[in-house]
């Protein structure tokens, strides 16, 4: 009994309260929140940019400074730029976007849900989508322009076959990923075909069509900028290009903001969507 | 009754060869019976188990339900699969609901049967959890429970304990020998285990590969026995108990030694 008291004091420093606990070794990035280091970079940045256009080291026709672009976006608000106002801009983008992926949305799921289970399917619509796909969508922009017109049409075309084909795409692979076990076991629960479909592999692909429909707004949002640079008289793109040809570099600075923002919004949605949508997702 | 009746299966390998995966099996599970299928790896017990699900067509035999003959799979036939194969999306109530949902039963009225089977399963609380937040052998717990939710005649268990550590194990054979008691449902079980062929079966047959073929039956009583006592520690130290088990073993090594003496 004496004994075991001894080792416990000798073990146990009556001085320390708190163990000191150790963690293992990591590598790579880890799990630690990069926030505040991401933050610091930030204001680095701006801080340059004001220090640069401040010292006068770029001449402001090339580099306006931050305050510059501040009151230009209060202006541009107020006055709008280039024949419409600021709202008419972003409103015209976003209608644009917002059509196309809706109904590449719509078209792009049944259709690679359909290549993924069909057979049939696959072969006859991986033909046009593999001869396509690779192409970068302003090479047929002009053809587009030439069929169409050079109105509405034309862009929310090129947007939604831009846009199209990684929705589609993931949802093939999403059906692919799809284990046997999982289908062997809704037959055996007395699952007919079309329950299958809605119950099992809807559900089951639905994480690989949420990052399909994240990738096309991102390959959606570049293709509408350069889109609206070359065939248009409204929109953020129209905006910025106008702008840069009457040398207003605050103004084009204006431009990439609300795109960056707009952009980012739209990310987020899909990210809050994923989260509410499959919480399951790489947990099982 | 669900027989089957000479039942061949061979596969075509990807390099061309045929494969003889199954040797003319014949196999009855009458009713309230607990037929537990044995054998090593490659002996064509799941290959069977997947041809009386409808999951595998049959190169020649038949296999019969009550009569009729097995083509597809359907809810008269239970299914529970070594990886438990639960939706991620749906909770622990929608999941044991799925095969009800299918059968376009009313809402409350499904849950309340998912409910009463949840409690049979010892889950009770846990019916708005998702699969995720279980551990194996609670997963395998709602597995079992949604196979009998669309109250099948037969039900068919795939290894189910196979990747579940040895104390949970146990525990999850007493479940079902309770779940075979309360439900009087006809069980085929197929295992590697000797000790739990042993203790499930009423009925064991013993295989053995290439090709798979049945090499031995035992009808026994210990699950019976278990059943009414609910000892198990008694039933596996029992002599009899010992002197099979020996008996089985030799006969699956035996099988070992004469094929590796004709190769």
């Amino acid at each position: 009994m004496s004994d075991t008291i001894k080792t416990a004091g000798l073990l146990v420093r009556p001085t320390q309260d708190q163990p000191n606990t150790v963690d293992m070794k990591g590598f790579g990035a880890g799990e630690g929140s990069t926030l505040l280091i991401s933050l610091a970079t930030a204001v680095v940045l701006l801080t340059a940019w004001w220090l640069v256009a401040r010292l006068g080291l770029v001449p402001r026709l090339f580099l306006p400074a931050p305050q510059e672009v501040l009151t230009q976006i209060g202006t541009v608000y107020r006055d709008g730029y280039a024949g419409a106002s600021l709202g008419e801009h972003v409103s015209a983008s976003l209608f644009r976007i917002a059509a196309a992926a809706a109904i590449a949305i719509a078209s792009g799921i049944p259709i690679g849900l359909l290549m993924g289970l069909n057979r049939w399917a696959k072969g006859i619509f991986d033909t046009p989508i593999e001869f396509y796909w690779p192409l970068p969508p302003l090479a047929y922009l002009p053809l587009m322009i030439i069929w169409l017109g050079i109105g509405e049409t034309s862009k929310v075309t090129l947007l939604v076959l831009a846009m199209f084909a990684p929705i589609c795409l993931s949802a093939q692979a999403g059906v692919r990923s799809l284990p046997i076990e999982r289908i062997n076991a809704a037959r055996s629960l007395g699952a007919r075909h079309w329950q299958l479909l809605v119950s099992i592999v809807l559900p089951s692909a639905l994480p690989e069509i949420l990052t399909g429909i994240r990738i096309g707004f991102g390959v959606g949002w570049g293709t509408l900028v350069a889109a609206e640079l070359i065939a248009s008289n409204r929109g953020i793109g129209y905006m910025i290009m106008s702008a840069s040809q009457f040398l207003a570099t605050d103004v084009v600075f204006v431009g990439i903001g609300i795109i960056a923002a707009c952009a980012f919004a739209f990310s987020l949605a899909v990210r809050i969507l994923e989260a509410t949508l499959v919480p399951w997702k790489g947990k099982i | 009754m669900l027989k089957v009746d000479h039942a061949s299966v061979f596969f075509r390998a990807r390099d061309g060869r045929t494969i003889h995966a199954l040797d003319r099996v014949s196999l009855d599970i009458p009713d309230n019976s607990f037929v537990v299928a044995l054998g090593a790896s490659g002996c064509g017990k799941s290959t069977l188990l997947n041809a009386i699900a409808g999951f595998l067509p049959l190169s020649s035999g038949a296999i019969t339900l009550d009569g009729r003959p097995v083509t597809r799979p359907g809810a008269d036939r239970g299914v529970v699969f070594q990886k438990d194969t639960l939706l991620p999306w749906k909770s622990v109530l929608g999941n044991v609901a799925l095969g009800l949902q299918f059968a376009g039963i009313p809402k409350p009225l499904r849950r309340a049967r998912a409910k009463e089977l949840l409690s049979l399963v010892g889950l009770k609380d846990f019916a708005d959890a998702f699969p995720y937040e279980l551990s194996g052998g609670m997963r395998q717990r709602v597995g079992i429970a949604r196979s009998l939710a669309a109250d099948p005649e037969v039900l068919l268990m795939d290894e189910p304990f196979g990747a579940l550590d040895s104390l949970t194990r146990e525990q999850m054979q007493e479940l079902i020998i309770s779940i075979w008691k309360a439900t009087r449902k006809r069980i085929f079980f197929i295992t590697h285990s000797i000790e739990e062929a042993l203790f499930l079966g009423t009925q064991v047959v013993v295989m053995s590969p290439r090709p798979g073929r049945i090499v031995a039956r035992f009808d026994l009583d210990f699950v019976s026995e278990f059943a009414r006592t609910g000892d198990a520690g008694t039933i596996k130290t029992a002599p009899q108990f010992a002197t099979l088990r020996e008996e089985i073993r030799a006969i699956l090594h035996g099988s070992d030694q004469i094929r590796s003496a004709a190769e």
